[in-house]
């Protein structure tokens, strides 16, 4: 187990320099030159110049590479270009409102995922299953910004029920310690915001959980599908144990395996979606600063930020692989 | 300090209570993240509405005019030659952190806009921002600029000297660049001053929450129309339907930024009320003087009557565009209102051709090296004010074309790409256009048409029309310079220099709950005579 733990470790070096060089490439492969769009209409020679020089894309490129990649590994992600700040102060500062959300919507997405995979599985082919299915597919299929845009339209402006955007209310006076907002306020006793936080959360929430829900159930529902056609559970229906007995203890564990390598590969759909969730819902995390960025042309914060996500992703997938072992008893590494 | 405390928390819970509606307050929806809020080193609207709140200039623009009225500055004289321009501050003018408003203090903002070894100037050029309107619109910086002295010749009175006479001198003053920050402020705070704003506006700073909003208090204390509410807040909300959603649903009293197919959701809520800019921005299409055919007017003249503007404007620009007939917009003093333009017909499009030899119609160009090449026209791939929908407005212009019998095939590329080509000179058949910075006729004809051949403007050299706008800067009376101005817009128009489109008036979104915002061309508004009932 530890031999494999080191040598999964340590797949994850190359996939990282893979993808520093991808992320490095951006700048380089969307045409035009970078300078001149940031400075639009009214660019003059001179000023292109001086930018390409402060960008450093004067140098020649595996220069350019060995600078940035050096730069990271001591932590230097670079300078905002638009605004000057430190990328990785602002990404970390941003970082705790996307973890907020994401961890809202996989958590959302597991207790709602599973027992309706499960329903879907134990009344296979009855009415329960045929709208299980119908809504997963659905699910699966919605884009974010339309659904969002839908649940913000009903429940913010028809309803009037739920905020439209935004993490807290409008100049909500709250010093937060560790910009997990809801953390900090049930730390703080500061009931109000808290509330506050959550009628926040409730609607990106929703909606950025849709899809990783959808996929939970389907493969739910299949997985428990296979295992309860297994010999063994004949064996514990004909030992006379009640389905229920049957479902949750005997078979809904086993089958949790391959859901659980489903969830891990969320993490990085979840943060994909968090770009589109968080947009719509103006909500203040990495995803809407990437939107801006991108937007804004500012190269420094779109590399930094998409390199740090695509570290996340792979993490968390050696972290899921690295979970199997203790999951499932059966499976040894050697 | 614990009262208050009790008082808030009391608020909050109530607001959690009774939803967003907060009596006292302006919420206003941005389209995006503030850069920062130093003016002297900023260049976008986003940005700059709320620099506009918290600052104020000498001068400033009155009501949704251009034209320029006093602020910080009560009076001002200017010498016979244009040179000397002397103002009479205000007196009792503080800024927010308590520091006087007096000749020193705007001398010293002068300075540091103006040279580059000060000590405020350097450390924000070192950390990558410039000074750009200043150097756009005094000619740069030390002795490059048009600025030859700055003093304070009394506790109160600025006189400022130029090398020649600037005529827009005024009207760059008014620009929210140019607003006087407090020195001690910029001292204290430097390059972080930018998070950090004080000067002497209506409003000022509380506090900028990253990626959510600004909040800005109201300044007692202020020289001018006082605030009728407490406190603004400027909140950030990328995406257009979203910021509707939050106006709809009363999180938020004004945005901007409205799409195109939303004006008529709008005016048709009866809670929601439209406003719209005097416009300030023309989208035209350029020829390139170098393609031979259309060196011929007649050719040109064609492409004129072609284009059916009308049917463009009412069609594509959601209600708020305006058929132009000249560069300027009709909000500028320099607008040529006798000058009448091209009519549309097909029909006359096509004797004009067949005049000029193309009776079987245009859809080849020669270029200098006398090759055939099929007539391309670029459109751009990015939504601007003055062509709201680049592309389904060049559909329609090609369609139109082509009814007079000149086929153009369409084509784009990446925004920075379609600049670098224009500015090259590479594109036969463009479309672009222009926002006015400053609200003088000069900013909008000079760029363009005072250097005669600039491969950058097709290589359109029209030297009569230089001279015209070159003598029009150096004049100081406003009606003369109109004058020429007017005169220029006709000469562009007979030689059909280039084609004029449309302008656009962008439109503002506000509950009918927030009276007395005043749209202006600029688009930076003061917020002091908002008020929420």
């Amino acid at each position: 187990m530890r031999r494999y733990a080191v040598q999964r470790s340590l797949t994850v070096i190359p996939v990282l320099l893979g993808v520093s060089v991808l992320v490095f490439s951006f700048i380089h492969l969307i045409p035009g030159d970078p300078a001149l769009t940031m400075l639009g209409e009214r660019a003059t020679p001179e000023k292109v110049a001086e930018v390409r020089a402060h960008l450093g894309l004067d140098r020649p490129l595996w220069q350019q590479y060995g600078i940035y990649v050096g730069k990271v590994v001591r932590g230097d992600l670079g300078v905002s270009i638009v605004r000057g700040d430190p990328v990785l102060t602002d990404l970390l500062r941003r970082f705790p409102a996307t973890v907020e959300l994401a961890t809202a919507a996989i958590v959302l997405a597991i207790a709602l995922g599973i027992p309706i995979g499960v329903a879907s599985a134990v009344w296979r082919n009855s009415i329960v299953d045929s709208l299980a299915r119908l809504w997963a597919l659905t699910g699966v299929s919605m884009p974010i910004f339309w659904l969002g845009l839908m649940l913000a339209w009903f429940f913010g402006v028809k309803l009037r029920v739920l905020p439209t955007g935004f993490r807290l209310g409008t100049g909500t006076a709250f010093a937060p310690w560790t910009n997990f907002v809801i953390l900090d306020a049930a730390l703080q006793g500061n009931w109000p915001v808290l509330a506050d936080a959550l009628r926040h959360l409730v609607l990106p929430a929703l909606a950025l959980a849709t899809i990783p829900l959808a996929i939970i159930a389907r493969m739910t529902r299949a997985s428990l599908l296979e295992v309860l056609s297994r010999e063994y559970i004949r064996t514990a229906e004909a030992k006379g144990l009640s389905q229920t007995a049957v479902v949750l203890r005997h078979a809904l564990w086993n089958a949790l395996l391959p859901v659980l390598t489903v969830v891990g590969l969320q993490v990085g759909q979840l943060l994909a979606g968090a770009i589109l969730t968080e947009t719509i819902f103006s909500w203040p995390g990495i995803g809407l600063w990437v939107y801006e960025s991108i937007e804004a042309r500012d190269y420094a914060i779109v590399q930094g930020a998409s390199l740090f996500i695509a570290a996340i992703v792979v993490v968390v997938n050696l972290a899921t692989d690295l979970l199997y072992a203790l999951v499932d008893p059966r499976i040894k590494y050697d | 300090m614990r009262l208050s405390g009790l008082a808030l928390l009391v608020a909050v819970g109530f607001h959690v209570m009774t939803g967003p509606a907060i009596a006292q307050t302006f919420v206003f929806g941005a389209q995006g993240e503030p850069v920062q809020l130093d003016p002297a080193v900023i260049t976008d609207g986003i940005s700059s509405r709320i620099t506009r709140q918290i600052f104020d200039g000498l001068v400033r623009y009155r009501g949704s005019t251009t034209e320029v009225e006093p602020a910080l500055a009560e009076k001002w004289e200017v010498s016979r030659d244009g040179r000397v321009w002397t103002f009479e501050l205000r007196h009792n003018v503080k800024f927010h952190d308590g520091t006087p408003l007096d000749a020193a203090a705007v001398v010293w903002n002068f300075e540091r806009w103006w040279k580059s070894n000060h000590a405020q100037h350097e450390n924000q050029v070192k950390a990558g921002q410039t000074f750009e309107y200043w150097e756009a619109q005094f000619g740069g910086f030390d002795d490059k600029s048009i600025v030859s002295k700055v003093e304070a010749v009394g506790s109160h009175t600025v006189r400022i000297t130029l090398k020649d006479p600037q005529a827009p001198f005024l009207a760059n003053l008014a620009m929210f660049v140019f607003d006087v920050a407090s020195p001690k402020a910029v001292e204290k705070w430097g390059l972080e001053f930018g998070k950090h704003p004080v000067g002497t506006g209506a409003f000022q700073f509380v506090e900028w929450k990253p990626n959510q909003e600004v909040i800005l208090e109201a300044n007692p204390g202020y020289w001018g129309v006082k605030p009728r509410v407490k406190r603004v807040v400027v909140r950030n909300i990328k995406d257009n339907s979203q910021r509707l959603g939050a106006l709809k649903a009363g999180e938020i009293h004004g945005m901007e930024g409205l799409n195109p197919d939303d004006v008529a959701v709008v005016k048709s809520d009866p809670s929601l009320q439209l406003l719209l800019r005097p416009t300030n921005t023309t989208g035209y299409i350029a020829f390139n003087y170098k393609v031979k055919e259309f060196q011929d007017k007649r050719v040109r003249q064609a492409f004129a009557h072609a284009i059916n503007k009308k049917a463009i404007v009412d069609a594509l620009y959601g209600g708020t565009g305006l058929v132009a007939t000249q560069f300027q917009p009709p909000s500028l003093w320099g607008y040529n209102r006798e000058l009448k333009d091209f009519e549309y017909g097909p029909a006359r499009a096509r004797e004009l051709l067949r005049q000029a030899g193309f009776a079987q119609g245009l859809s080849e160009i020669t270029g200098e090296d006398g090759k055939k090449e099929p007539l391309i026209f670029w459109y751009m791939s990015r939504s601007r004010p003055y062509f709201p929908n680049p592309k389904e407005i060049a559909e329609a212009m090609a369609a139109d074309l082509a009814k007079a019998g000149i086929t153009t095939q369409l084509q784009t590329t990446e925004w920075a790409v379609y600049l670098d080509k224009r500015k090259n000179g590479q594109l036969p058949l463009y479309m672009l256009g222009w926002t006015g910075d400053n609200g003088d006729p000069d900013n909008f004809l000079c760029y363009f048409f005072c250097q005669p051949g600039a491969a950058r403007e097709g290589f359109y050299a029209n030297t009569a029309l230089a001279d015209l706008l070159l003598r029009a800067q150096k004049l100081t009376i406003q009606a003369e310079r109109a004058r020429l101005y007017r005169q220029a817009e006709q000469m562009l128009h007979d030689d059909v220099g280039r084609l004029f489109i449309a302008n656009n008036q962008p439109p503002l979104a506000l509950s009918k709950r927030a009276k007395g915002h005043v749209p202006h061309p600029t688009g930076s508004e003061y917020f002091n005579t908002v008020e929420v009932q």
